[in-house]
């Protein structure tokens, strides 16, 4: 096909057409359909009872899908250990395999304590499963991140790149058992995914409901239309001078923290606990430097095509030129 | 020693040793954004690979060098295309050919006298060729997908990242083998040829009897 005017019309036209049905035209696409509220200043970690609501939720409605590994579970070659939590279901106060949100207590004042539930922030731009090589994570269109346990081959690496450290690896279980179990992989990543399916199906996640059932009104967790949820935050930020914390970091999440007290304060606490899951105030997508580079991919291919061309052009004349004097 | 012949030019040597170099970055830099490095942490402690654990560093190098990959990939499409340069290409018979070159290397049988370049090579290309498109292709659309502001549906991505990654290792397969022929003496000269662009004619009228007679045809070299 000669690259007329006219064709380079049409396949910049339908370049176009491919580029709004990924990007959606705008960007509610990418950063997801729903968002959460956590208000810290409403959060008492439901202290009197033996489990929080939202974390025995959480525990009971995923329980079929927890891990069940298999019981001769092979250390990571050549390392002498492995990660398995099987034998520790029952611990409620991290993040395990077991346990996708758990409360984190900081002590304020010598009475006071805010009570944090963690679990994974949901990124706008997860580098989490931009950069999982099994392509084993995803960014549903409602706003969550969800690991495929059948893809998964539990390297560990989305847990490096989270800037929270949040999911969490159980070792015999999971597709790498078929490979080679004692020299790659390392088991099923584990994490929160907003209860994928009562989310696709317009129901809220069960640690929401949870909460609303404890203390109605007055609930810790709100769960709703992105755009509804992000306004909320701001109003309540601005006419009750609270601190918000998940909208920024990362490039954006679809999780939002409420608090009275500045985040900075929060994070000092937690880097003083040396807690294994930090806070920090300031967190830029480590992705971001890549995703500056790409435009150079452009000027890669056009001055690479350029030079194919001209190259062409050139050194076909000395062919033609010379096999005209050859017959000659 | 027979006089030297020119068997590649300039601009094909630049090419081969763009792709190849970028290529074997890109291995490098792609092994490196699998969670490999880390776990066989002794990678680490070789002088100058400390920074080896840190995915984004590898992240960043993998953008790198494919841009240069691609920039071969882009030149060598348009040049040759535009050039109708079709000495690469396998022909009718190639593949049993291919197979009698391969035995004669370990001693079983003849070789068959070969044009420019030798049956088996042809092959190679076309596979070789074959697993750089589809890692070029997938490669850009991960580059694509990662922009911030483009939502790819979650199964078109899982599968273009899998087949991404199970390409690269075909492509370490492919380069093992293309580097490995050169265990055998008898291909040495072909490796030289890449670096300087030139040939013994003598190499030339034993292995590549076809393309001798032809260059004896355009008056190239004489008896």
């Amino acid at each position: 096909m000669n690259l007329t005017r006219r064709n380079f019309l049409k396949i910049a036209g339908a370049a176009a057409v491919s580029g709004k049905i990924f990007s959606h035209g705008t960007v509610d696409a990418t950063t997801g359909r729903y968002a959460t509220i956590i208000d810290l200043t409403r959060c008492d970690g439901c202290k009197e009872e033996p489990i929080s609501r939202c974390v025995k939720a959480c525990r009971n409605y995923n329980k079929d899908r927890f891990p069940k590994p298999i019981k001769d579970i092979k250390p990571y070659w050549p390392h002498k250990f492995y990660e398995d939590w099987s034998k520790k279901r029952d611990v409620i106060s991290t993040l395990t395999p077991y346990n996708w949100i758990f409360i984190q207590r900081i002590q304020i004042k010598r009475k006071k304590e805010i009570f944090i539930p963690r679990r994974c922030m949901h990124c706008d731009n997860p580098p989490c499963v931009s950069l999982c090589p099994f392509g084993a994570l995803s960014k549903e269109q409602y706003g969550n991140t969800v690991i495929s346990d059948k893809l998964c081959f539990g390297g560990a690496k989305c847990r490096d790149v989270c800037p929270w450290h949040i999911p969490q690896r159980q070792a015999g279980v999971g597709l790498y058992l078929k490979i080679m179990p004692e020299y790659a992989g390392g088991g099923v990543m584990y994490k929160c995914d907003l209860c994928k399916d009562r989310i696709a199906e317009d129901k809220v996640p069960m640690c929401v409901i949870a909460c609303e059932e404890r203390l109605n009104d007055s609930k810790a967790m709100f769960f709703g239309e992105r755009q509804v949820i992000y306004k909320m935050a701001e109003e309540r930020a601005r006419n009750e001078g609270l601190y918000i914390y998940g909208d920024k970091q990362n490039s954006g999440t679809s999780t939002l923290y409420l608090s009275a007290i500045p985040f900075e304060f929060i994070e000092a606490q937690l880097k003083l606990k040396r807690d294994k899951f930090q806070m920090a105030e300031q967190i830029q997508n480590p992705l971001d430097e890549p995703h500056n580079l790409a435009k150079y991919f452009l000027i890669s291919a056009f001055a690479s095509a350029f030079a194919g061309i001209v190259g062409a052009l050139c050194t076909g004349k000395k062919k033609a030129n010379g096999n005209k004097d050859k017959k000659a | 020693m027979g006089i030297k012949i020119k068997r590649h030019s300039i601009i094909e040597m630049v090419e081969h040793w763009t792709v190849a170099l970028s290529g074997i970055m890109l291995l490098f830099t792609g092994i490196g954004e699998l969670p490999l490095y880390k776990r066989y942490y002794f990678i680490l402690n070789i002088p100058g690979l400390g920074w080896a654990g840190d995915y984004f560093k590898h992240l960043k190098l993998h953008y790198i060098f494919a841009m240069v990959f691609l920039a071969g990939v882009i030149f060598h499409i348009i040049y040759h295309g535009l050039r109708k340069d079709k000495g690469l290409l396998p022909k009718r018979g190639d593949t049993g050919k291919s197979f009698r070159v391969l035995l004669a290397m370990f001693g079983i049988g003849k070789e068959p006298p070969s044009e420019k370049y030798l049956p088996e090579q042809k092959i190679a290309y076309i596979g070789m060729g074959l697993i750089i498109l589809v890692l070029t292709l997938t490669g850009v659309f991960k580059v694509f997908k990662n922009l911030p502001y483009v939502y790819v549906p979650p199964p078109l991505n899982g599968m273009n990242t899998l087949i991404h990654t199970l390409s690269a290792f075909l492509f370490l397969l492919a380069l093992i083998i293309h580097v490995g022929v050169f265990i055998f003496k008898v291909n040495w000269p072909l490796l030289k040829s890449m670096l300087t662009g030139k040939i013994d004619s003598a190499y030339v009228k034993e292995r590549h009897g076809l393309w001798y007679e032809k260059l004896k045809k355009e008056g190239e070299v004489h008896e």
